[in-house]
């Protein structure tokens, strides 16, 4: 039975102990004054003063934290990422101070998350490491309950809303292929830009059959991750938070939701590496022009009824449907004019159009622009072209995996 | 004048690279203290404070530095300190006066990192013992000092700058007709135009007219101004409540003093337009104010002087009354806690010792305050 203490030696087993190797190379941004705390947390860190380093992370936690919320996110220097990083490391690991208690540790898998969300790797993907130890040790003290609503595990609370399924029948559908080669595929849609569903190329998959609510708590439960709450992120009333998936199961799929909370666009395989070898890359992510490393997956995961307003991505995407059926409508980008997207900056990429609910006093000429539908269901794959305009809307509790490459 | 009554310089908050800060034990000041510096707070005119260090101004010209970078210089008329550069303003070789930056770390020693002549002010204004310096706002009011390059940023002519703030990504400026223009980044609402959207000129805050202001200043994302008439109209970011708005963060603590805890929602939706619901319900949470609120601190109070540091607010009222709000994890409201507040409360300490405030000036983590003893009746 693993003890607090074997978990305090095993992270004092993974960090470095000498000063050299307790360090960051970093570049000019990164002032003086905060290089003499790093060192000092360090200091303090190898001294085996846990409060006193404690506090010295915390005022590096909150200056960087400062730093990461100036200018657009694409533009934060990514050493104050890996200074914000390095603060989350140090507390996660004097947080396990002995007697480490459950609320401790939790705690400290907290810190490495909010490393791993907003940092950026350091030393050797250290919080990665730090993660999975304190993961197990969370993991191997409890039984396998789903979490704080307590209930055995197998018994979701149904929802029977009687949520309107679109008769794509009336509606042009996407075409679908079985397994077509990658010349195939490059010649009729990639190049022309045409979405296409894949069928036979993922259904394969190991999440297809492990995957369900129980399982991703046991893998994923106490990690802490984004979720939107909201109906849609162009309303008002549309916020980010953080909250572990328990939380956000708990929450937002089993109760009775008051609000939709949407766990979107999210990299949570490379937070969690062990769900990653559940899912594989499409080989025909290979046409493109990319490596595969710059390959973006996101985690689509919420309850019936989420909804992601019409908008389009400057990359090719192949959406992947795990749990649940999803009802997408895509339009090309030929027909933008016609999609009325937003003046702003901020959502040039977004229409203002409801699609499922259009105000056609306002957006007349939508009515008449083309579209393709469909039910995306699990094992299938939809391939939407770069700057391809789409609208999805969960119809079932749904969880979808996207991979944008170029 | 009040030049009869010699005043004390506080201070309160962060302190963690020593910067003189009343007593400066651990890292943090929860409650007013006495500054110490070399020779007391005797003469010091202008306290400008940036991260991790203080730049303290003498009524004779002496610039002292005080925690992570340290030194002084005399001849100055003006210092502002960033983490980034120093600047200083001093009087030149010959009838102008020189504008220096200089890298924290140098102790002002060497040469500066640039610096450039520029015309004195013609005609300043009254410069009593609390009065601050015009810098980032340079005394030709024709520009201003930028901490990263280029450093030295023209203003068209046309608009008559009286005061200038800088915050994290946005500029607030304060013409002589007492019209407030705001420019730079404004995703977190802090440009007050009712929107996200970033503006690259100065724009004028229309929200705002008619109504003359007196000061403004800026945090790190959020925007104050008083009104001639002694208002206070807030808005930009309300993450840790410096805009005395209610915020989701103290209600998932069960902190929340600005609405009823019992009938606010526990999931809170965030909403970008702040008002007591139409049925009387508690407000909602607000996480961004994108245009001006007006904020009463207490009834028939007058606010006269304001200052903000990267997430809080400290305003002064024509009493000699101090209020702070907003983040407090470093003891920088100066309630003797590290409770982070979304509404105005006032700092009882100078109260106590029959102590009126003349003076604020925040850095991004703690506050100075100029006080002097109420006058006996």
């Amino acid at each position: 039975m693993a003890g607090p203490s074997t978990l305090w030696e095993t992270l004092q087993a993974l960090l470095p102990h000498t000063k050299e190797e307790l360090k960051l190379e970093l570049g000019e941004k990164v002032e003086g004054s905060v290089l003499m705390l790093l060192q000092e947390a360090a200091e303090l860190f190898l001294g085996g003063q846990w409060r006193e380093c404690l506090q010295t992370c915390e005022v590096l936690l909150d200056y960087s934290w400062e730093k990461l919320n100036t200018g657009p996110w694409q533009d934060v220097d990514k050493d104050w990422r890996r200074v914000y990083a390095f603060g989350c490391l140090l507390k996660a690991v004097c947080l396990c101070e002995p007697p480490g208690d459950a609320t401790s540790v939790a705690a400290a898998l907290k810190a490495c998350d909010m490393g791993l969300l907003m940092g950026a790797a350091i030393l050797g993907d250290i919080l990665l490491k730090v993660a999975a130890i304190l993961q197990k040790h969370l993991l191997s003290g409890k039984r396998p309950a789903p979490g704080p609503s307590q209930e055995p595990p197998g018994t979701k609370k149904a929802r029977n809303d009687h949520v309107p399924i679109p008769d794509v029948t009336t509606e042009r559908t996407v075409p679908r292929l079985h397994c077509p080669s990658l010349q195939y595929f490059k010649k009729h849609f990639l190049v022309p830009g045409r979405p296409v569903i894949l069928e036979g190329v993922a259904n394969h998959w190991p999440c297809m059959k492990k995957w369900s609510l129980e399982y991703i708590q046991e893998v994923a439960g106490c990690r802490t991750v984004p979720v939107e709450v909201g109906s849609r992120y162009t309303d008002e009333e549309w916020s980010q938070t953080l909250m572990t998936v328990n939380e956000f199961i708990s929450k937002y799929i089993r109760e009775e939701p008051k609000d939709i909370g949407y766990l979107a666009q999210h990299q949570l395989f490379d937070q969690i590496p062990e769900l990653k070898q559940d899912i594989s890359i499409p080989d025909y992510c290979c046409l493109g022009d990319g490596e595969e490393e710059e390959i973006t997956i996101n985690a689509w995961f919420g309850p019936q009824g989420t909804v992601s307003p019409l908008h389009q991505d400057p990359q090719q995407n192949f959406l992947a449907q795990v749990m649940g059926r999803k009802y997408i409508r895509l339009y090309s980008p030929q027909e933008s004019e016609a999609l009325y997207p937003h003046d702003t900056h901020l959502l040039h990429n977004t229409s203002q159009v409801d699609v499922e609910n259009p105000d056609l006093e306002k957006f007349p000429r939508f009515a008449e622009a083309p579209f393709l539908s469909c039910v995306l269901s699990p094992g299938e794959v939809l391939f939407i072209p770069v700057k391809h305009w789409h609208y999805v809307r969960a119809l079932d509790l749904s969880f979808s995996v996207s991979f944008w490459w170029s | 004048m009040d030049e009869e009554r010699r005043g004390t310089w506080f201070g309160f908050g962060f302190c963690g690279f020593g910067q003189a800060l009343g007593s400066g034990l651990g890292r943090q000041v929860h409650s007013p203290e006495p500054l110490r510096t070399p020779g007391g707070s005797l003469g010091v005119c202008r306290v400008s404070a940036s991260w991790s260090y203080t730049a303290f101004v003498t009524r004779g010209g002496r610039v002292q530095l005080s925690g992570a970078a340290g030194g002084t210089a005399d001849g100055c008329t003006d210092a502002w300190a960033s983490e980034e550069l120093l600047v200083l303003l001093r009087a030149g070789p010959g009838a102008g006066a020189e504008l220096q930056a200089w890298a924290p770390g140098s102790a002002m020693r060497g040469d500066p990192l640039w610096s450039q002549a520029v015309q004195e002010a013609e005609h300043g204004p009254s410069r009593d013992e609390t009065q601050a310096g015009l810098l980032p706002l340079l005394p030709c009011a024709r520009a201003y000092v930028s901490p990263r390059p280029p450093f030295y940023r023209p203003l068209a002519p046309t608009l008559r700058a009286r005061r200038l703030e800088l915050g994290a990504e946005h500029a607030l400026l304060l013409d002589a007709a007492g019209q407030v223009f705001s420019w730079g980044a404004g995703r977190h609402g802090q440009l007050g135009h009712g929107t996200l959207e970033a503006e690259p000129e100065p724009r004028l805050l229309e929200a705002l007219q008619g109504l003359r202001m007196a000061e403004v200043a800026a945090g790190g994302w959020h925007s104050v101004c008083l009104s001639e008439t002694g208002d206070i109209y807030i808005w930009g970011w309300n993450e840790s409540g410096q805009l005395a708005l209610p915020t989701k963060s103290l209600a998932e603590d069960g902190k929340t003093t600005a609405g009823e805890a019992s009938g606010l929602e526990e999931d809170g939706s965030e909403v970008k337009r702040g008002s007591a619901g139409e049925d009387g319900a508690p407000a909602p949470f607000i996480a961004v104010q994108p245009f001006p609120a007006l904020l009463d601190l207490s009834p028939g109070s007058e606010a006269v002087k304001v200052s903000c540091g990267s997430r809080h607010t400290a305003v002064l009222t024509r009493t000699g009354e101090l209020y702070t709000w907003g983040w407090g994890k470093y003891g920088q409201l100066g309630h003797k806690d590290t409770t982070t507040l979304d509404r105005p409360c006032r700092v009882e300490y100078f109260v106590d010792k029959q102590l009126q405030v003349r003076t604020v000036s925040c850095g991004p983590w703690n506050t100075y305050v100029y006080a002097v003893e109420k006058e006996k009746s």
